[in-house]
């Protein structure tokens, strides 16, 4: 029936701590299929809950999905060692739009970043170019720098705080140099979608950006993740939405929170 | 061109299919949207006298013929039920669909959605897998009557039934009858359960859950038929829709209406316009002008 419902048994065997309060982990983990930057899977841990992640990267049967520790779930699986296990299934949603040849500006947030560093190992693959941006607090906070840097792609850091790279707001940088692109791939915290849509809008390039709501079924039965009034649910019709989808759902004007 | 309007106790529908209550159906965008894929009334999601943040997750889980739900009754009370219709009022017939733990409850909240607008209500007397609600209640058949009387004094809009699979139905739905009920809904999930076999756990964080899908398909036919052969009351028949023919089965077993719900989960939103194709197809190759003929068609003799 919904074959995608099935679970697949992912073994942990490598944790990265980025920052304490944000680790990488990559599972070993057979049937998941093809997994595009942007799509997410449903993570299941035994005793605890079941909760969205969408993989910072995914090969050859390896999944790394990087996590905030923020809540119950999250801090169990921040305590995970390898060998340890969690059940997955997916992926669901759509995922960012990578087929079409062009210059693309990928803008992460926090670990909101994690999407689009995956997303800018496949465009690289494909040979268009790519500029990584990732706004973060401080140095400290920074998760994949140096891993676009290893790719060797464009990359450059925004820092609130100045402790390196670019002082100032990911959406101040961004504003200057939106113009030189054809799109421009955002997620993390949702005023940073809102001013990367307004910032698109008026240098009138192309936006897809990852939205976050609470997800239960996946599937498209519980109606948890509409997004807004819109009727449009994250996990079905997103979690990627272009600036002309979100326009035609009133977006920038009809947020409230 | 062949009439696919229905009339299903005094509700006028366009079409016979009706959105099944517990799919998409707790907010006010997606059941507008679930309005402009065509479909021919709603159902909303079961509204309780208190808000219901319903089960933590899994809420959800793989079988092989069906999908196997504990959402838990998810729902922001019964004061919201304005906000979630008012919008709808008028362009389609919006049934409500209720769930109390006592007759008293139901009889509230069935007032409060006649008076925000409700065309109809439900009664969900057959949630397989929330506690003090639904089947609890549902399978003792002098509280049901209870709840019925109540609701049928509080009310003068049409009532519908939800019922389940138990063993004592056609004697509840005739004492029902009795109490003023307009009709039935056949059939609610059924109550279920799925290991994961690696994990070796049950899969949904409440253990158990309700069944739908296809796998409970033909135990609903068969009871939408018996209901139809014993009382010829309009019926809503529910489980495991997928496509047109699935849907004709429960019309000629005597349903006015087919509810859908894990089509959409499956299939998506066009399922709608799919299953109306289907059906105006079949009644111009089986010579039907119209729906009420083929109501309980292979009922008759």
């Amino acid at each position: 029936m919904l074959d995608n419902l099935k679970y697949h048994r992912g073994i942990i065997k490598r944790i990265i701590n980025h920052t304490g309060k944000v680790k990488s982990f990559e599972l070993e983990v057979d049937g998941l299929g093809n997994i595009n930057p942007g799509q997410f899977i449903m993570v299941w841990v035994l005793g605890y809950e079941e909760i969205p992640i969408s993989p910072s990267k995914y090969s050859n049967n390896m999944v790394r999905l990087t996590i905030m520790n923020r809540g119950e779930t999250t801090n169990r699986i921040h305590r995970m060692r390898e060998g340890d296990k969690l059940y997955l299934r997916g992926p669901y949603g759509n995922g960012f739009d990578l087929s079409r040849g062009g210059r693309y500006l990928l803008v992460g947030g926090g670990y909101g970043s994690a999407p689009i560093i995956y997303a800018a190992h496949i465009l690289h693959e494909k040979g268009f170019k790519v500029t990584y941006v990732e706004g973060v607090k401080s140095i400290r906070d920074s998760l994949f720098i140096k891993e676009a840097e290893d790719i060797g792609i464009e990359n450059i850091l925004v820092t609130e705080d100045g402790s390196s790279g670019i002082k100032g707001l990911v959406t101040s940088y961004v504003e200057n140099i939106a113009k030189e692109y054809d799109y421009i791939l955002g997620c993390g915290p949702e005023e940073m979608l809102i001013k990367l849509l307004d910032i698109c809008l008026r240098n009138n390039v192309e936006c897809q950006l990852s939205f976050e709501r609470m997800i239960k079924c996946g599937v498209g039965i519980c109606g948890s993740c509409e997004l807004n009034d819109s009727g449009l649910l994250i996990c079905r019709d997103g979690p990627i939405f272009n600036n002309k989808k979100l326009l035609e759902i009133g977006f920038g004007g009809v947020y409230h929170g | 061109m062949v009439d696919l309007s229905v009339k299903l106790s005094n509700l006028k529908l366009e079409n016979p299919t009706v959105l099944a209550s517990g799919i998409l159906d707790t907010k006010r965008g997606l059941l507008m949207r679930v309005i402009g894929e065509g479909i021919g009334a709603l159902t909303t999601k079961s509204f309780t006298i208190k808000p219901r943040e319903g089960y933590k997750t899994p809420v959800i889980a793989y079988v092989k013929a069906g999908i196997l739900n504990a959402i838990g009754l998810t729902n922001p009370g019964y004061k919201e039920i304005p906000n979630v219709i008012k919008d709808l009022i008028g362009k389609i017939p919006v049934i409500v669909s209720i769930a109390g733990s006592t007759p008293k409850e139901f009889g509230t909240i069935a007032s409060y959605a006649e008076d925000s607008g409700a065309n109809a209500i439900e009664l969900n007397l057959s949630c397989p897998h929330v506690k003090g609600y639904g089947l609890e209640i549902g399978e003792d058949p002098d509280y049901v009557i209870e709840i019925v009387e109540e609701v049928s004094t509080v009310s003068s809009i049409p009532i519908f039934m939800k019922v389940g699979y138990h063993t004592k139905l056609i004697e509840t739905v005739s004492r029902a009858l009795d109490k003023g009920i307009s009709g039935v809904t056949a059939i609610n999930t059924l109550k279920a359960m799925a290991i994961d076999i690696f994990a070796k756990k049950p899969i949904l964080s409440n253990k158990y859950g309700g069944l739908s899908g296809p796998a409970i398909h033909p135990v609903a036919v068969k009871i939408v038929y018996d209901i139809y052969r014993e009382f010829k009351i309009p019926i809503i028949g529910v489980g495991g829709i997928l496509s047109w023919d699935d849907a004709i089965e429960f019309i000629l077993a005597g349903a006015s209406a087919i509810g859908i719900g894990t089509g959409i989960a499956i299939y998506g939103l066009n399922i709608i316009k799919n299953i109306l194709k289907g059906i105006e197809k079949y009644m111009e190759k089986e010579g039907f002008k119209n729906i009420s003929q083929m109501i309980g068609y292979a009922n008759i003799g």
